[in-house]
């Protein structure tokens, strides 16, 4: 019996014709277990209840919608283990120049027409490899960063290891990422570098850097990906970051309305393009888009608490306070319950000014702690404008420093000053700039990277 | 705005699709009466490698193709050229085999070289009288891929130069790496006594 019987495969396309011939091939291999999804929201459904073992999934689904970016939202939702087998299907010659580009890759690609025994012959290549990284898969999974990188390292060295050569490299640059090693990612994305210009491993350079807050550098490697292969979206969405860290926001929205133009139905795209619109005092545009967010996103799940305070936040940019309220007052009750503090905070911070009557009360009775704790940039935006607008000039002294002193000075020094300035305490803020600069020079600090 | 490439992309994805819809109806029919239908399959898989290299030689003549490279297992790639071309060949009386001492993995565009790799054995197996040879090796920091026949040979060194092997060499010049660039070397009188397709690449 073929090792293919007892695995369920599922069988992705939104061609009824292309479908059938996909099923006639997954059977024909020894398949018994064949399950259908037509469309991209089916595809979902079905994933989150059983996750098939193997899904064999066309590249073209309808409806901009790509194969690819169901790949990247299943990751993202962590709805495919690394166990399972993810064949994307294509007959586009053009879906190899962004297996070749992109970071998130599926386990492999086939091209229309093939037989059967071509796809036996790449599944087993596939079953032989996940048997190779088992072990690591385990350790990854448990978040055990330093045993997974300790079978790695073995791995990488061993002579069953050879064939997995770069395999090995990539998945040790991006668990030294999740592990918060960015230094270590960077050396590891360049050893590849060294053997051939990966668009993925350059990208991984830049991305290390920006971990590490060396932004200039971060930024011209990642321009080279960019320059040279405009079809990886996701680096568009890396430079986009960088250079909002660089506090440069309109060529960060640019960037990010160019890309979502091509991605339509790429969500999670459009809340970076928000969040550098706001950053770019673009209102209009940041509303519309959450809007849209909020309205359309439809994965269960994706629209977060977080998401429905970037709209209420960029409707007080907007000053449409009515609505902003509405936003806020819309968030449920077991949501509430679950806020963490920065989350909190901003809630409290937005509320207060778009329903002083609910929101002042709630802001003041967190004022100790938003005092004493370390909060996100955003968080401390929020509390900055409230506390201006409430006339609060210590609480919003204090969060004007304290993003001064971090590594997002850059990134949020526009909205700071239009702050200051809106409420006609320019020289204020100017003082303070003073203030952070000399403690720096006192307490002998080693500059910060392109500070 | 669409152009010319994207006009002719979509109709060799449509045309693909097609014939990989045939293909499979092939398939269920040797399945349900147990017969071997796998010339039929390889007429269409040929068919469809023909619509995908013709449109590679239209970017690659325009001069704005970029190779999709990826870290690929070399014995893999080879495994995959015998799959398509083993059976064919020895329906003609050819016998096809192989050897690859390559283990590790090499960036390369997997789908350019199998097909070129899969032109070669065709060409090959055309002139060949009984054995066609295919061998992956390295060599000082190339990987070496060969095509050897046991027929006359390439009647004129260098062979008049048709579109095929213009096309070829630029698709093997644009592997790039370390500052060198991938290329075709023709011979005759090899092990096998007849022709010799080389494909280095770096």
């Amino acid at each position: 019996m073929s090792q293919y019987a007892k695995k369920r495969f599922l069988v992705i396309d939104d061609q009824p014709q292309a479908r059938d011939a996909l099923r006639t091939i997954a059977q024909t291999i020894g398949a018994f277990a064949v399950e259908f999804a037509s469309n991209y929201q089916d595809a979902i459904y079905r994933i989150r209840n059983n996750v098939p073992d193997i899904i064999l999934c066309d590249y073209v689904l309808g409806e901009g919608r790509s194969g690819q970016q169901l790949l990247e939202e299943l990751r993202r939702f962590n709805l495919l283990a690394d166990e399972s087998i993810f064949m994307m299907v294509t007959g586009e010659q053009s879906y190899e120049q962004v297996v070749s580009a992109v970071e998130l890759v599926p386990d492999d690609y086939i091209i229309k027409p093939f037989s059967p025994d071509k796809l036996v012959l790449r599944l087993d290549r596939i079953m032989a490899k996940k048997q190779f990284f088992k072990e690591y898969y385990r350790e990854k999974r448990k978040k055990e960063y330093a045993a997974a990188l300790a079978i790695l390292e073995a791995q990488r060295n061993s002579e069953a290891g050879r064939p997995y050569r770069f395999e090995i490299l990539r998945q040790q640059a991006e668990v030294l990422l999740s592990s918060g090693d960015s230094a270590g990612a960077e050396q590891a994305y360049r050893s590849i570098l060294e053997n051939y210009e990966f668009p993925w491993a350059r990208a991984g350079v830049a991305r290390s850097l920006h971990r590490q807050n060396k932004l200039s550098e971060a930024r011209s490697e990642i321009d080279r990906v960019v320059a040279s292969t405009p079809h990886f979206f996701d680096a568009a969405d890396l430079k986009a970051n960088i250079c909002m860290a660089q506090g440069e926001h309109a060529e960060a929205q640019q960037i990010l309305d160019d890309v979502a133009k091509k991605t339509p139905r790429n969500y999670q795209r459009k809340r970076l393009l928000a969040e550098a619109a706001t950053l770019n005092g673009d209102t209009e545009t940041a509303c519309a888009i959450m809007a849209d967010v909020v309205a359309n996103d439809t994965m269960p799940g994706a629209v977060t608490p977080e998401d429905r305070l970037a709209l209420a936040r960029s409707q007080v940019d907007a000053n449409d306070l009515i609505s902003a309220e509405k936003t806020l007052v819309g968030l449920k009750e077991s949501e509430m319950q679950n806020l963490d503090l920065d989350a909190q905070a901003s809630y409290a911070a937005l509320l207060a000014i778009s329903s002083p009557g609910r929101g002042k009360p709630r802001f003041a009775g967190l004022r100790p702690a938003l005092i004493s704790a370390q909060l996100t940039a955003n968080s401390r935006l929020d509390i900055l404008r409230s506390a201006l607008t409430l006339g609060d000039h210590e609480l919003a002294d204090h969060q004007a420093e304290a993003l001064l002193e971090g590594d997002e000075a850059k990134r949020s020094f526009g909205a700071m000053r239009k702050q200051y300035a809106l409420h006609g305490r320019e020289q204020d803020f100017r003082n303070i700039q003073k203030r952070v600069a000399l403690k720096r020079i006192h307490h002998d600090e080693a500059p910060k990277a392109d500070a | 705005m669409h152009t010319r490439l994207d006009v002719l992309a979509s109709g060799v994805h449509d045309a693909k699709n097609q014939l990989f819809v045939a293909e499979s109806q092939i398939t269920a029919a040797e399945a349900r009466y147990g017969i071997d239908l796998s010339e039929a399959r390889y007429a269409i898989e040929a068919a469809a490698n023909r619509l995908s290299q013709t449109l590679a030689a239209y970017k690659v003549l325009r001069e704005d193709a970029q190779p999709a490279v990826t870290p690929v297992i070399v014995a893999d790639l080879c495994a995959e050229v015998g799959l398509d071309q083993k059976k064919h060949l020895a329906t003609a009386g050819i016998e096809l085999s192989q050897s690859c001492s390559v283990v590790d993995e090499w960036p390369l565009d997997r789908d350019l070289v199998t097909d070129m790799l899969n032109n070669a054995i065709q060409n090959a197996g055309r002139y060949a009288r009984s054995r066609v040879h295919v061998d992956a090796r390295l060599d000082a920091g190339w990987l070496v891929f060969s095509v050897e026949d046991d027929g006359p040979g390439f009647a004129s060194l260098p062979p008049a130069s048709g579109t095929g092997l213009t096309v070829a060499r630029r698709l093997a010049f644009l592997h790039r790496r370390q500052g060198r660039e991938g290329g075709l070397c023709l011979s005759n009188g090899a092990s096998l006594g007849g022709a010799r397709f080389e494909l280095r690449l770096p």
